[in-house]
């Protein structure tokens, strides 16, 4: 001991006292040029930190968005991903009814009166009419084509409207007309596809599942965004219209029946109880919770979220969608007959739906694509009877939901995925047996009624042909905020951070909620 | 010798260099004084380096005796010569920034007790600095001079004061005490703070001052008759400075527009000399001045709500339909503040109602209630345990539900229903008859329920209602009823 203590080679230092000499040594080691280097890259780095933004490190951190502005904290317990979640301020709507006619109706036999077209009717169109514009099929210089139906006003509001809708013209008063609706996309599935997800590209979430997923859904028992589709053709842009696209897939649209299962395979196949059916659910849902602690996939969360949720919906979901439960008046004013794949069904299935609280409910109707190429799809024919087949229904809804007392909350949405064009339609350049009209993104309509939107307004306007934007132009992105602000939502608000950007609905370009038409 | 003559030769050209300017100086103040009008643009323009040039004399004037002190220690010997050099430098600096600031001052329309006694300060300093520096030729490296000395705390004495007064010019009267903290403010005797005069320019949005009037003045008036410049000495940036008037007296006089010289002022023929706004900026709308006369014939009141005036003009009131959609902000600390009473309870209610029970939005406190999904095992005793949140529930969805008319009490207790929904269930007029204390009640479902005409009547009292659905009651379509219930009824 005494030995080591004299020993200048080798001195014991207790362990207490070897920190501090090291980080002396380490202060020692570093000189002023040392110091001055890093104090000033330091400093540097500090200020170009304040320069950046001063939210740059929260954001990344996820507490605060582009703006600033805390980030709206969308998670939920991964048992329950449907949960609901209060809206970002006081909603005016709880749930939207979306009623999309696939095809495309023409604003210029249903809500447009354009006598000056109809003065014109067989003459040659205007060349600025062709000029840059690329048209489906119309090819040359074709013949404008008046109204094939006869317009009146009606209601107090005095809204132009044909004689095709007889019974959605009592609730003209009711309705918010947009007459200025635009898009980018001339063929059916982008532009359903822009109308629905937001994107005319495949891939992102539809207007739904952002609902969904904003908002979840109070009745754990059903989907939170059912779609229903009518028979006929399904619509060109397919299953991702309702595709939960980057978001977590049980924020998808489920799409039901209106006759037989609601929903493919939901009932327990012969020979199965409804206990055997349970223990089968158990056993996958521990083998799911296994895969998921080892790997940690969400989807795994959702897989077993929606084994659970179809084994509740087997009793609920089929009492839903049986609308022979409805009194016969009922059903008949909607015109349904139970058993078949209608829109007047699924009209009256949406207001059953609605009262349970699902959240986000999708018609689809077909057949409006009149490009007067067969019977079906003339303006004269087949249009008549797509209007006969979706009238009655939608007047019956919204009387439905009006004596309800579920106007109150429940915002309906109708229209296409664009317009069609104030001339008639000349496939192949040649004159056409059957009258129709081609695609038109410049101009179309669109309606929404019930809560957050003035009842009886029309808003936004064309040029006397129809066929371009005189005045207040609302893009497909401006309904979609301003959808989302009747529900309670800044759509900034409601993102989802996916390959590095906080992707929303609205999408990057700016985005506008049309004040003009809230109530 | 022959250095020191030389050097006394250099600091007498130096004296009498600058002793020129410093003199021109006050002939400037006096002759030239600011009188609230904005004059040459480029007087203007070079004026406004001012803030930026005073700073260089400031520092090295309250430099220099630190350097004598501290040149004084054995430490610091080499700092003392200095002294002399700096002393020089901000003399120059000190008489072009008080020139600057006469620029300033004279021709951007300020006017005031505070710009005179700043102008004066800042002239007296360029003065007194100059003194210093010739006095410190009586100095020497072991002896300092008193009359100097003095001369220089007294020079340090004039820099503060007129620091301070320049700094009441730019940034308000009392920018050092505003936000003092409101124990030290009482230690020094002080008054409590004025925020509330600024609060009730900007908050007070549900006066008819601040959500009309202020908008006006603050979009005409202010530039001239703000905080930073005040013209003729009258404010017009919060109500008590309006009413307070201008330096030739008060310029509203309450319930008399024609004898206030504010409305005077603006309704006089725009080419008239005294129209204000003056210097050809946009008048005020018809609109406008037509608020003001309402607004001061009603006893220019800062407290009168928003819509005690019914008649304001169309194009005064910002109308909402086209106003832009803003997103407001809300601060989520600010809001489970709110909601720290009810939390706990609100959470025990959500475990016992699944899904049924939650906030209205994430930016409120108050809460929505939805059984209707509870169907039949929602009765009269779950209903009654919302009580403790009764005041706090704005939508109540019982339809479908199992509750009856023992729950009239207790749905009449959320005072501040708005929406509520009594669909499908066995509730009769009782009940209905109980709804009168919601005065907030905006629409009331009672579809599909056994109510009768009877209760028309005591629906009658409630002020807010604009939907009633009785669709399949007892009610109907040809009952008797008032007009305006007939609005608001729906089958």
């Amino acid at each position: 001991m005494t030995n080591s203590k004299t020993d200048p080679q080798n001195p014991r230092v207790p362990a207490s006292e070897l920190l501090p000499e090291e980080i002396f040594a380490r202060l020692q080691a570093q000189t002023r040029r040392h110091f001055l280097r890093s104090f000033s890259a330091g400093l540097g780095t500090m200020f170009l930190g304040t320069l950046a933004s001063p939210f740059v490190s929260s954001s990344m951190a996820g507490e605060l968005d582009l703006d600033g502005t805390p980030r709206l904290n969308f998670t939920r317990d991964p048992k329950s991903p449907l949960s609901a979640l209060p809206p970002q301020f006081a909603p005016r709507a709880k749930r939207v009814i979306y009623l999309h006619m696939a095809g495309a109706p023409s604003q210029l036999e249903l809500f447009e009166h354009k006598p000056e077209l109809t003065k014109l009717d067989g003459q040659d169109c205007p060349l600025s009419f062709l000029t840059g514009k690329r048209f489906a099929f119309i090819n040359g210089v074709p013949k404008l084509l008046g109204s094939q139906y006869p317009f009146h006003q009606a209601g107090q509001s005095g809204q132009w409207i044909s004689d095709r809708l007889p019974h959605l013209e009592k609730h003209i008063d009711d309705l918010c007309l947009i007459k200025s609706m635009r898009t980018d996309q001339f063929n059916h599935a982008p532009a359903q596809l822009l109308v629905q997800t937001g994107d005319a590209r495949l891939g992102h979430p539809s207007l739904g599942s952002w609902v969904l997923y904003g908002l979840g859904t109070e009745n754990q028992n059903l989907p939170g965004f059912i779609v229903l589709l009518s028979g006929g053709n399904s619509p060109d842009g397919g299953k991702q219209l309702w595709g939960p696209g980057f978001l977590p897939s049980v924020y998808q649209g489920v799409q039901c029946r209106s006759h037989g299962e609601p929903v493919l395979y939901l009932d327990n196949p012969a020979g199965v109880s409804r206990n055997l059916r349970r223990s089968m659910l158990d056993a996958i849902d521990e083998i799911n919770h296994q895969s998921y602690a080892e790997f940690g996939n969400p989807e795994t969360v959702t897989r077993i979220a929606q084994y659970e949720m179809s084994f509740r919906m087997q009793m609920d979901a089929t009492d839903a969608m049986d609308i022979r439960k409805e009194p016969q008046a009922v059903r008949a004013a909607y015109g349904s007959t139970p058993g078949e794949s209608s829109f007047a069904n699924n009209c009256l299935v949406a207001r059953r739906l609605a009262e349970r609280g699902v959240r986000y409910i999708q018609l689809y109707h077909w057949g409006w694509d009149s490009h007067g190429s067969s019977a079906k799809e003339a303006l004269n024919i087949g249009f008549a009877d797509r209007c006969r087949e979706v009238d009655q229904p939608i007047a019956a809804l919204l009387q439905d939901l009006r004596s309800r007392g579920m106007m109150d909350d429940t915002l309906v949405v109708w229209g296409g995925e664009f317009g069609r064009t104030s001339m008639r339609e000349n496939r192949g350049g040649q004159a056409m047996t059957l009258v129709g009209r081609d695609h038109n993104p410049g101009a179309f309509t669109i309606w929404l009624a019930g809560a957050g939107v003035k009842p009886g307004i029309t808003f936004g306007q064309t040029d006397e042909m129809g066929y371009e934007i005189v005045k207040d132009p609302v893009e497909i992105r401006d309904l979609h905020a301003t959808i989302l602000y009747i529900l309670g939502f800044d759509h900034h608000k409601l993102n989802y951070s996916y390959q590095g950007l906080d992707q929303k609905v609205t999408g990057v370009k700016p985005s506008r909620v049309v004040p003009e038409i809230l109530a | 010798m022959t250095s020191s003559v030389h050097h006394f030769s250099a600091r007498v050209c130096f004296g009498l260099l600058t002793l020129g300017p410093a003199l021109i100086l006050p002939v400037l103040v006096l002759l030239a004084p600011p009188d609230g009008n904005e004059r040459a643009q480029f007087l203007q323009f070079i004026g406004h380096f001012h803030p930026i040039a005073v700073h260089l004399p400031i520092a090295l004037l309250v430099l220099v005796p630190v350097l004598e002190l501290a040149g004084r220690s054995r430490h610091f010997p080499y700092l003392l010569p200095s002294a002399d050099f700096l002393l020089g430098v901000a003399t120059c600096g000190a008489i072009v920034a008080a020139a600057l600031g006469w620029c300033l001052a004279r021709s951007g329309g300020y006017s005031g007790s505070v710009v005179t006694q700043h102008m004066w300060g800042g002239v007296f300093v360029a003065m007194a600095a100059w003194l210093c520096w010739v006095l410190r030729a009586r100095n020497s490296a072991s002896h300092l001079d008193p009359v100097y000395a003095i001369a220089l705390l007294a020079t340090v004495g004039l820099v503060t004061f007129t620091g301070y007064r320049g700094g009441q010019v730019s940034q308000g009267e009392n920018h050092l005490t505003e936000h003092m903290p409101a124990r030290l403010r009482t230690l020094l005797g002080l008054p409590p703070s004025e925020i509330s005069d600024a609060a009730s320019s900007i908050g007070g949005s549900a006066t008819l001052f601040g959500a009309r009037i202020q908008p006006v003045f603050a979009g005409h008036c202010i530039g001239c008759h703000g905080r930073s410049r005040q013209r003729a000495g009258l404010r017009l940036s919060s109500y008590n400075a309006v009413m307070h008037g201008s330096k030739h007296g008060p310029v509203i006089k309450a319930g008399d527009p024609k004898s206030s010289k504010l409305f005077h002022r603006i309704t006089l023929s725009p080419t008239d000399d005294d129209f204000m706004p003056a210097e050809h900026k946009p008048p005020l709308s018809p609109g406008e001045v037509k608020l003001i006369e309402l607004w001061i014939s009603a006893g220019a009141s800062g407290t009168q709500s928003a819509d005690s005036i019914k008649s304001v003009p169309a194009d005064t009131v910002p109308s909402p339909p086209v106003a832009e959609v803003t997103f407001e902000e809300f601060d989520p600390a600010a809001i489970t503040k709110q909601r720290a009473v009810l939390a706990s309870t609100v959470a025990q209610l959500q475990q016992r109602f699944p899904g049924a029970l939650d906030y209205q939005s994430r930016s409120s406190a108050d809460l929505a209630i939805d059984a209707s999904l509870l169907g039949s095992k929602f009765g009269d005793n779950d209903l009654a345990a919302l009580a403790p949140l009764g005041e706090h529930i704005v939508t109540a969805d019982f339809s479908g539900t199992a509750i009856t008319d023992s729950s009239a009490s207790a749905i009449a207790a959320m005072k501040r229903l708005r929406s509520l929904r009594l669909a499908h269930t066995k509730i009769t007029d009782a009940t209905v008859q109980a709804l009168v204390p919601l005065s907030q009640l905006e629409s009331l479902n009672l579809f599909d329920t056994p109510v009768s005409s009877a209760a028309l009547p005591a629906l009658g009292h409630l002020p807010r209602l604009r939907h009633l659905y009785v669709h399949e009651t007892k009610i109907p379509a040809d009952a008797p009823m008032p007009e305006d219930m007939k609005e608001k009824i729906i089958f």
